[in-house]
């Protein structure tokens, strides 16, 4: 098993970026402001954020702005809610909120509350509890959450909630880790975490953890790396994460390292990727492994950019 | 009925699944074959694929197929057709294999024929948004003569490029939302059938295309209350579902959308659904997804009940508490004949929950104290059963076999669950004499990494 590669991990990030000759890497084009939120995050939280040209991403993320002040995942695409937190988040990672006006942002934003408080992703209408914690942390961090019907949108997610305690894209939707994670840390961020019972959602959440150590998302499932985000990260907020055991999980995930190419893979011996590079290494910040940046689990952010955004002036 | 996937026979490279090292690495060695491809040989190829989909517009399955495994496929429809017309799209250089409504795409070509459908989509919307808006702002007479004959081309362009594309990188959102576009203008009931049909195709290769799905949440919100055929496309979406659930299994968004469909339901059509998906749930016990769709349903009947209050609501609560206690029957046959399932026994939280609900607020609103007796009497026959039930799982025939010991501690779990969320059921803890010990011992025996429940324990003092 080893330790972290973290040599390799940073070499495997900055690769990615260049081979843009494949299949795959064509057809994830799309969703290219994730990717980029997904490596440059894993890259600060290994303390190499340095070893990229800051100046070339932030030109290149401002492309991607459309009139009505969303972002789109690549040039000349549709902007969505999904990739306008992704360019917030990496504006904040490089201390360039101010390069943003700020107000188009949050219009657009606003623009996607519905009446019964939910959030579309986009024009289109598609609604998701996703929706509502990305609208939410994006507005906190730009700082004009006030511009929403708070109110509104966390009775919206309290009426996705679960008998099991847990929480699904729409009411009545079944309860899965990465919603989860997404109402809880809507939940946190507007101080509503007291709706939650967290003896009965952590009782769930805990369910997750399986032999091996890993974690998975929902009953029966095989456990995955990215899990080890979305359990962890609602566990610590609602202050139950002494219910799992935390040495297996380390284990677990320093297992599913590429140690030869770099890269983190959902399980052992499956192919890396940058998402689940960024997951592992994630939950193994919020496990505390040495030599990491510590990451805020609500805002998906390390936390020095969070106490930055916050605390400064 | 079990319909299996027709291209499931064949080596099947799904792109959006997990791949294995060793699947990558093949996928390097044909990457460095696709870059002998110009960019004419790609728009030629790109031209193929597109008069295939205009030539055969029922095409229902589509499959990425290796080299190796095209070759074969190839050579067995040559020997099995004696027919002309059927090698119509067949020979050319073999990259494309179209009959009985399937289409295989060879894995070689994907890479350029995928960046020639983004280029050739790119630069139509591109030519369509200018025209648009130029359009926009012209004088009505302009725009009979040239704007709309133009549009019209554009849109069919769009619609072609737009779907080529979808069948080669599924979840490209602007690409979906094109064809929203264009829907939107037209209004025509057969447009927006067609869309159906394409997500259905897509969802043939990519079960888990979260566009795919959306997108018919999009039509169907669309379709509903303009045209009266909803209910006839809801029960369809619903035995859309159930086919592509047969092969991909525990498949989150699929399920996600029979769930969002119940909210479209009519009580009748709810009480069907759980009928009909009953044998399937049967047969797919670790599918915790189905048992959610089913907890959906009951909970969209028993809601129902409730908006109805004014008329004569006492018969639908007979047929609500019906519906859970069959449900809870089938659990317990389900528990005992596949032993130790995870989703079996969290399905049965739920329903306890549920009946034990239901009974105390039938109890709030009746006042004959005969009908409180004996909805007393329900719950303490409820409540027996339960203990039963623990009592023959929690014993642990063979330490040996791991579903033995899994079955013990998720009986005691359960029951420790109810105790949580129904106090009452702590007494009767404190009464019954297990046959494998007190809970807190079958737990220790069973899993005492889990230190959430000694919390639990201690704080209840057990
Ligand atoms: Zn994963």
């Amino acid at each position: 098993m080893g330790e972290l590669a973290v040599d390799k991990h940073v070499q495997y990030i900055l690769s990615v970026e260049k081979r843009k000759d494949s299949f795959e890497s064509v057809v994830m084009d799309h969703l290219r402001m994730n990717g980029a939120y997904w490596g440059l995050t894993t890259l600060d939280l290994l303390g190499k954020l340095d070893t990229v040209d800051a100046d070339e991403v932030i030109s290149w993320i401002m492309k991607c702005q459309h009139e009505s002040g969303g972002f789109s995942g690549n040039i000349g695409h549709d902007p969505h809610i999904l990739y306008t937190v992704s360019a917030v988040q990496v504006l904040a990672l490089f201390n360039k909120l101010d390069v943003l006006d700020i107000d188009k942002v949050a219009t657009y934003i606003t623009g996607l509350q519905n009446e019964d408080g939910s959030f579309s992703g986009d024009i289109w209408g598609e609604v998701d509890t996703r929706f509502s914690y990305i609208a939410i942390c994006c507005l906190s961090i730009l700082r004009c959450l006030d511009r929403i019907n708070v109110e509104k949108a966390v009775n919206y997610i309290l009426s996705c909630k679960n008998l099991d305690g847990g929480f699904g894209c729409t009411p009545g939707g079944e309860s899965h880790a990465g919603q989860i994670f997404c109402c809880v840390g809507a939940l946190a961020i507007t101080g509503s975490l007291h709706h939650v019972d967290k003896d009965l959602l952590g009782w769930w959440l805990c369910e997750r953890q399986v032999k091996s150590g890993g974690l998975n998302g929902r009953p029966e499932k095989l456990p995955d790396v990215c899990y080890s985000w979305w359990v962890l990260t609602s566990l610590i907020m609602i202050d139950r994460v002494h219910w799992i055991d935390k040495e297996k999980l380390v284990k677990f995930i320093l297992n599913c390292q590429d140690v030869e190419n770099g890269g983190i893979s959902d399980r052992p011996d499956d192919a890396v990727d940058v998402f689940h590079t960024y997951f592992g290494v994630a939950g193994l910040s919020l496990l505390e492994y040495p030599g990491l940046k510590a990451i805020d689990p609500a805002y998906a952010l390390p936390v020095d950019v969070i106490n930055r955004i916050f605390f400064s002036r | 009925m079990y319909r299996s996937s027709f291209f499931s026979f064949v080596f099947f490279f799904d792109f959006r699944g997990k791949q294995t090292k060793r699947q990558n690495s093949e996928l390097e060695i044909e990457k460095m074959n696709e870059n002998s491809l110009d960019e004419e040989g790609a728009m030629d190829l790109l031209n193929q694929l597109e008069a295939i989909l205009e030539s055969d517009p029922l095409i229902d399955e589509v499959g990425f197929i290796h080299p190796s495994q095209f070759v074969m496929l190839s050579k067995e429809c040559c020997e099995s057709s004696d027919s002309s017309e059927d090698g119509a799209f067949r020979p050319r250089d073999t990259k494309f294999w179209n009959r009985d409504h399937k289409l295989g795409i060879s894995t070689e070509v994907l890479l350029p024929l995928c960046k020639a459908a983004k280029s050739a989509f790119m630069d139509v919307m591109k030519q369509y948004k200018t025209h648009s808006s130029l359009s926009d702002n012209k004088h009505e007479d302009e725009n009979i003569m040239f704007g709309s004959l133009s549009c019209l081309s554009f849109e069919s362009e769009v619609m072609k490029h737009s779907r080529a594309l979808l069948l080669l990188s599924c979840d490209f959102g602007t690409a979906w939302n094109s064809r929203k576009l264009v829907v939107s203008k037209k209004q025509q009931m057969s447009m927006f059938m067609d869309e159906l049909l394409l997500s259905a195709l897509v969802l043939s290769y990519s079960p888990k295309s979260e566009q795919a799905w959306s997108h018919r949440r999009w039509i169907i919100k669309m379709i509903a209350g303009k045209y009266s055929t909803l209910q006839d496309i809801i029960a369809n979406e619903s035995e859309l579902v159930e086919k592509i659930a047969e092969r991909s299994k525990m498949n989150y968004r699929a399920w996600n959308h029979r769930c969002w469909l119940v909210s479209y339901m009519t009580r009748g059509q709810m009480l069907h659904e759980i009928k009909k998906s009953r044998d399937w749930a049967g047969l797919h016990v670790a599918d915790n997804s189905c048992f959610h769709y089913r907890r959906r349903l009951m909970l969209g009947i028993l809601e129902n009940s409730f908006c109805k209050q004014e008329g004569d609501n006492s018969s639908y609560d007979v047929e609500n508490y019906q519906v859970v206690k069959e449900e809870l029957d089938l659990n317990e046959v389900l528990i005992k004949r596949y032993i130790g399932r995870e989703a079996l026994w969290l399905h049965r939280r739920y329903l306890s929950l549920c009946l034990i609900r239901h009974l105390t607020t039938m109890h709030g609103t009746c006042c004959h104290s005969e009908q409180k007796t004996s909805m007393d009497n329900e719950i303490n026959k409820f409540l027996d059963n339960e203990s039963c039930l623990l009592n023959s799982c929690s014993t642990i025939q063979d330490m040996e076999f791991e579903d033995f010991k899994a079955q013990a501690m998720y009986s005691a779990i359960y029951f420790l669950w109810l105790i949580k969320q129904i106090p009452q059921f702590r007494e009767i803890e404190l009464q019954v004499k297990l046959k494998a010990g007190n809970l807190k011992s079958i737990l220790h025996k069973t899993c005492p990494e889990r230190s959430f429940l000694w919390d639990f324990l201690d704080l209840n003092g057990f």
